[in-house]
């Protein structure tokens, strides 16, 4: 086209176009370099300085302290099964409140079904936040202090630790959602909550389930680590046998959790194809 | 009572003066006879209703009178953006109007609460362009969801419909030949089926006049066609006046006794279907067809 309308102008413009490609290219380069310097400095006062490179000692050693986790301790099989069992029900458990707890949280957090919308709304994804930002591990040191040791911190903590993710997920599908059906209920006479049981909830039900199943998945991994802080489960042993320097009784507790995760992983994928 | 005894004479008639004839029987716009149908008392009554998008928009109605009588089949035509879907969604408030009083059997809709509104809507069966139904339900929830405003909330949110109302609606669904598929899931239907739900929906109200918001806009002409009967043939056995937006104007001149013409949010012409001839329908579609 530039070229059609005259030599002069063309060139022009093909001129201003190389000079910027050239200057946008500059500054990648520039970028790219200034981001591995900032990267090389923080490797260096990270890693290179603050490790105790005396005490890790030759390769050898690192090698053999690692070797001291295999095979693992196939006597301590028996001890596992009651942790297994309690860690897949305080996931199970926990998941379930988790879902329960949210109703409200997405309720407050959709912006267009929010009851009194800029404040709910500021509420609801507050909420959603400090339940993700906070980690599984303080929400069960958190419900440790208030409940004691056991299962059921373990579950509270891993149901704060669910809402966010379920309420952000569902909540967003819900804004998302077909208007025209809602329309439909309130020309019917319908008030707000016959549209949210008739025409919201079928609309995001799904997405919520499966949701919630992806969760429990998660959970499961939550759930075998609560023991660290004294929140039941397959933790608690990790942690004994850690305490105990029996690193391979370390290892089948890990193999333990690894089968666990395993049977969530079939479980969730068999309950999610079932769905759609 | 309707007027028009020979009525595929009728129709006939107002196609040849409308589209090759025209002109011959000139007829005033806005004529003197344009009136509500032959039973008189009106059922609903629109005074003056302007309404407008947003604080600061254009006017899209701008002093809208019209009435619907006890018989009538109203068709609203005009253009695309003329204010069609605004009058009749004004009717029921999905759109509040700036001004103008609507009065459904002297119930002025305009001043009430909207507590007061809910109970006045289920008088109002409203048929939408897309259906509107919820698409995850089945059948039978999407036609009982009708009957929302007469059930209880605590009621209703267990979907639990009393039995006359099931029965209600398994008799509608026979009658909109959808009998059969009472437990599909919505989103099973072909669009011709789904508009039959969205019409036994309306009618499971019980209503006193249906609002039909340009419902053959995504079919195909031959459903579009059936789909007009159905409402025209279930409206007058249940002796329930329709006004009804449609843009086909084949289609309007076809059902409706009564067209009212749209355009730039003022009503350019009002009368029988018989009467909308050539100039009539270049007022309302400002020479844009024919």
């Amino acid at each position: 086209m530039a070229a059609a309308r005259g030599s002069s102008e063309g060139v022009r413009r093909s001129d201003a176009i190389v000079a910027r490609r050239r200057r946008d290219r500059m500054r990648r380069y520039g970028l790219y370099l200034l981001a591995f310097v900032i990267l090389a400095w923080v490797f260096h006062s990270t890693v290179v300085e603050a490790t105790d490179w005396a005490r890790i000692g030759s390769l050898g050693s690192v090698l053999e302290t690692l070797g001291r986790f295999l095979p693992p301790d196939l006597s301590l099989a028996p001890q596992l099964v009651q942790p297994m069992i309690e860690t897949f029900m305080m996931a199970l458990l926990g998941t379930l409140l988790g879902a329960f707890l949210s109703v409200p949280v997405i309720w407050l957090g959709a912006y267009n079904i929010a009851p009194f919308a800029p404040v709910s709304y500021a509420i609801g994804r507050g909420l959603m936040t400090v339940s993700r930002s906070v980690h599984e591990l303080v929400w069960a040191l958190i419900f440790v202090a208030a409940v004691g040791l056991g299962a059921l911190p373990g579950i509270l903590a891993v149901a704060f630790r669910s809402i966010g993710f379920i309420a952000k997920i569902t909540a967003e599908a819900i804004e998302n959602i077909d208007r025209r059906s809602l329309e439909a209920i309130y020309a019917a006479g319908g008030n707000r909550l016959q549209v949210l049981r008739y025409a919201v909830m079928p609309q995001v039900l799904p997405t919520f389930t499966s949701v919630v199943i992806f969760e429990w998945d998660i959970n499961i991994r939550r759930a075998s680590i609560m023991g660290l802080v004294g929140a039941g489960g397959l933790g608690l042993t990790f942690y004994r046998q850690m305490a105990m320097f029996n690193y391979a009784g370390v290892t089948s507790v890990i193999v333990a959790i690894l089968v666990l995760i395993g049977i969530g992983e079939v479980v969730s994928y068999l309950l999610r194809r079932r769905m759609i | 009572m309707r007027t028009t005894t020979s009525y595929a004479t009728s129709v006939r008639h107002a196609l040849t003066e409308s589209v090759g004839l025209a002109g011959r029987t000139a007829i005033e716009v806005g004529s003197g006879r344009t009136g509500p149908g032959a039973a008189g008392d009106a059922v609903l009554r629109i005074d003056g209703l302007c309404a407008r998008y947003g604080k600061a928009g254009d006017f899209v109605l701008k002093n809208i009178d019209l009435e619907v009588g006890a018989d009538d089949f109203v068709a609203i035509i005009g253009p695309s953006g003329a204010g069609k879907s605004t009058l009749i969604r004004c009717i029921n408030r999905l759109v509040e109007p700036v001004a103008g009083e609507i009065l459904l059997k002297g119930t002025n809709l305009t001043a009430l609460s909207q507590r007061q509104l809910r109970r006045h809507r289920r008088r109002m069966g409203m048929i939408f362009q897309e259906f509107n139904l919820v698409e995850r339900m089945s059948v039978m929830d999407n036609v009982l969801s009708g009957r929302l405003g007469y059930v209880g909330v605590a009621r209703s949110l267990f979907k639990l419909f009393p039995r006359a109302d099931i029965e209600a609606a398994l008799d509608i669904l026979e009658k909109v030949g959808l009998g059969e598929f009472v437990d599909k899931r919505a989103d099973q239907l072909s669009g011709g089926q789904r508009q039959r739900v969205g019409i036994a929906r309306a009618l499971i109200q019980d209503p006193e006049i249906l609002l039909v918001d340009e419902p053959t806009s995504s079919l195909d002409p031959k459903i579009a066609r059936d789909v007009m009967t159905l409402i025209r043939d279930m409206s007058r056995d249940l002796g329930v006046p329709v006004l009804c937006n449609i843009h086909d104007l084949q289609l309007a001149l076809e059902f409706a006794d009564r067209v009212v013409g749209v355009q730039g949010g003022e009503k350019m012409f009002e009368g029988r279907a018989s009467e909308l001839d050539r100039r009539a329908l270049h007022s309302i579609y400002a020479g844009e067809v024919l």
